[in-house]
């Protein structure tokens, strides 16, 4: 789980990595989850099958190759603060353990968090090992190990709130925060309103702020991040999870040697050392030692679940293939595009009159508005939006309360008026001395002689940038999902959860950018030859 | 009705004119000429204040133009620019509108004037610098010489007292010479006051009433067309006439 702040989501990449690996992927989504999910419970007794050299690889490597995140904080992986550049945390250690297990050495390797799926089919590492969660959508493209930490999925609430109480079905109409894609967005669905967030700093923020209802997330989460907020209290427990190993469904052999390492880490204590040194070993944990093929079964929601504990939200839809995108998913689609596309257009008629008003403050503006201008060009110009759309958002909190919406209009718009901006003054400079000299000789004030002849005349010359920051700013609008807008990005990534596949979202989701961008290129390809004419 | 005194314009330490003072009578038509960089286009271009200039005052009508530029002068420029018009070197039209469109933006934009009577007055302006055939026509597509017509014409909509030309045949292809010298002959006929900086002797002789040679930013001679051109007293006019003729 977890996955703090910044880098978090450059979504745009992110996406498209996915897309890529989605497709290379393919053949191994495909792959009949199922029957490999019961091939690994047969354990011992299926010494005559073929092996598939997962394990033998791994051993010749002489390390197991795992993958996380660092950025998702302790208690899970972290950057040891007393020693810079080493990670510790409770998956280190399990890491170390396991590795030792298959006789190798273990070796992290950084990914991503919300990539790690896609990143692991392409054979970038051979485990996840960061508290995946396991969820149905997940387990149609991953082999999960036995669970290696139990818990629960947490509701906190504010104190002064109290409309919130510990029952799914008593939170209709409620806004409540969770991490998207995770195991208590997949708990919501269907049952409140879910404010989707990157990070897990972000929600309970959110929370006392006032901009969601309550917040549900793993335990493990919500004691670090939410416990400590003195508005917010904890309502109660909704549901138990999992965190397992995750590895390729065609790995059978690891999975197998994992599965057994595993089982002797646990029988012998080990794992439970290891969580007390982190502080998060409690009484859930004490199934994990008599875990077995009908617990494992249920887990993975294939077999009878037992009242009161958990197969992954939603498992009772058998199928766990990829499969189609449904006519109201391909709505939320078009409706994502309709965000992305408003969002932009809004941003976009904030950033062209303030850009505007930039460049000509800057050229014909009194020296200290000349100079504020400059430093808001440089300072817009040299931060990460995704930075300033998150002080905007977050950090402005207490001062402004700004809806998501409009702070990420408000957010990109002033971005790009500094782009806007940059782009005016190279047109207004364009435009020769001459006439601007003419039209004052004429008796034009400054003022009216920019916008009768020199304006004019340089906004043609900016046209091509304008049609172009346009087209980028469409695209760079995904990075508002950061601040719980849901656009067409944000959309793309959560039906292809749902549907186990990037390849028909993502291809929609490019066609849709696609469908939007390249009428503007011609209509203003179209403008420019009218304007070259006259 | 045009009044230098003392007139000073530095650039950084050299001076382009260094105490100018000389004043410029109603319906009269004056030709500044002299050697390049001795001042006749800083000159002009002080007059109607698209240069600033650090001593001295500039009186035209009943505007005072100090030192100081734009900022210290707003009012007056606005005023005096409306009562003197300006035609450049490089015709300067503006390349978005049509002859017509240049010729009634600053009377419907400045003056008040309704679009309909402005373009009325056009229609006769052009007339005048004989391009009613081009009134449609754009910048890009007008000779040279037609686009100093209409910039002409287009200073003549504002019903300028004087009009200040600055060298505005030098751009022009020889052949389209004549016809621009032809207008200017015939606003002077028509009473117009000019300020025309030239290199057109012919011009100066026959049409200027008057002529100033400027050199190193001072009047070194000043007096009647014809004997200015015919018998210069100064060396330096005497070189200049040499080279010119």
């Amino acid at each position: 789980m977890t996955y703090t702040l910044p880098a978090s989501a450059l979504c745009r990449f992110m996406a498209f990595a996915a897309l890529v690996a989605g497709l290379l992927s393919c053949q191994g989504e495909r792959s009949p989850t199922r029957s490999t999910a019961s091939a690994s419970r047969d354990g011992g007794s299926s010494a005559a099958r073929r092996e598939d050299g997962s394990l033998r690889r791994v051993r010749a490597a002489g390390v197991l190759r795992w993958g996380g995140d660092v950025q998702g904080g302790a208690p899970y992986v972290y950057e040891d603060p007393d020693h810079a550049g080493r990670n510790k945390g409770f998956e280190v250690d399990l890491a170390n353990a396991l590795a030792r297990e298959l006789g190798v050495r273990a070796e992290f390797v950084q990914n991503d968090w919300s990539a790690l799926v896609p990143s692991l089919e392409r054979g970038t590492f051979d485990v996840i090992l960061n508290g995946l969660e396991v969820t149905r959508p997940r387990v149609g493209r991953v082999r999960f190990s036995r669970p290696y930490y139990v818990f629960a999925a947490r509701l906190m609430a504010r104190r002064d709130n109290p409309r919130v109480r510990a029952d799914i079905n008593a939170l209709r109409g409620l806004r409540v925060g969770t991490l998207t894609n995770s195991f208590s967005e997949e708990i919501l669905k269907d049952h409140a309103e879910i404010v989707g967030y990157e990070g897990t700093e972000e929600p309970y923020a959110d929370c006392v702020a006032g901009r969601n209802d309550a917040v549900l997330l793993d335990d493990i989460i919500a004691n670090i991040y939410g416990v400590p907020k003195p508005e917010l209290r904890v309502v109660g427990d909704l549901q138990d999870g999992f965190y397992s190993i995750a590895s390729r469904p065609a790995d059978n052999d690891l999975s197998l040697a994992l599965d057994a390492a595993l089982a002797r880490i646990i029988e012998r204590g080990e794992l439970e050392q290891i969580l007390r040194r982190e502080n998060i070993y409690n009484d859930r944990q004490l199934g994990l030692r008599t875990w077995g093929d009908a617990e494992q079964q249920r887990m993975l929601g294939l077999g009878p679940s037992a009242p009161g504990s958990a197969g992954p939200p939603g498992a009772a839809v058998s199928s766990t293939a990829p499969h189609r995108m449904s006519f109201g998913q391909v709505v939320l689609f078009v409706k994502g595009a309709g965000v992305t596309l408003l969002l932009s257009v809004l941003a976009m008629m904030l950033a062209i009159p303030l850009g505007l008003g930039l460049a000509v403050a800057r050229l014909y503006g009194p020296a200290p508005l000349a100079r504020i201008a400059g430093a808001y060009v440089e300072f817009y110009r040299g931060t990460p939006v995704l930075l300033q759309l998150y002080v905007l958002y977050y950090g402005l909190a207490s001062v402004v309360r700004l809806d998501a919406f409009v702070a990420a209009i408000l957010g990109l718009g002033m971005n790009y008026a500094a782009y806007e901006a940059e782009v005016y003054r190279a047109g207004i400079q364009g435009v020769p001395k001459g006439q601007m000299e003419a039209a004052l000789s004429l008796g034009m004030s400054t003022p009216l002689a920019l916008r009768r002849v020199v304006l004019p005349q340089a906004f043609r010359m900016a046209l091509p940038s304008v049609t172009n920051d346009f087209i980028a700013l469409l695209k760079d609008s995904s990075l508002v999902s950061v601040i719980t807008v849901v656009e067409l990005t944000k959309r793309m990534t959560i039906v292809a959860v749902d549907t186990r596949s990037y390849v028909v979202p993502g291809l929609l989701c490019a066609f849709l950018y696609f469908a939007m961008s390249y009428p503007l290129s011609i209509f203003a390809r179209r403008l420019e030859e009218r304007l070259a004419r006259s | 009705m045009i009044e230098v005194k003392n007139l000073k314009k530095v650039y950084g330490d050299r001076a382009v004119i260094s105490g100018v003072s000389v004043s410029f009578e109603k319906g009269k038509v004056v030709a500044l000429i002299g050697p390049s960089g001795g001042g006749k286009s800083t000159l002009l271009r002080c007059i109607n204040g698209l240069e600033d200039f650090q001593g001295g005052e500039i009186h035209v009508g009943g505007e005072v133009l100090h030192p100081g530029g734009y900022a210290k002068n707003k009012r007056a420029l606005l005023a005096l620019r409306q009562r003197v018009g300006m035609v450049f070197q490089t015709w300067n039209l503006f390349a978005h509108r049509t002859a017509t469109g240049n010729i009634i933006e600053a009377p419907v934009h400045v003056k008040g004037l309704s679009v309909e009577a402005a373009t009325k007055r056009a229609r006769e302006l052009l007339e005048r610098v004989g391009l009613s055939h081009r009134a449609d026509a754009y910048p890009h597509e007008m000779s040279g010489g037609e686009q100093q017509r209409v910039a002409i014409a287009r200073a003549l909509a504002m019903d300028p007292e004087a009009l200040l030309l600055d060298e505005p045949t030098s751009a022009l292809d020889p052949e389209r010479v004549g016809e621009v010298l032809d207008v200017m002959r015939a606003l002077a006929n028509d009473g117009l006051t000019m300020l025309v900086v030239t290199h057109e002797m012919k011009f100066a002789r026959e049409v200027s009433h008057r002529t100033l040679v400027l050199h190193g930013g001072a009047i070194i001679e000043d007096g009647p067309s014809h004997d200015v051109i015919e018998r210069p007293t100064h060396e330096r006019t005497k070189a200049f006439l040499g080279h010119t003729r």
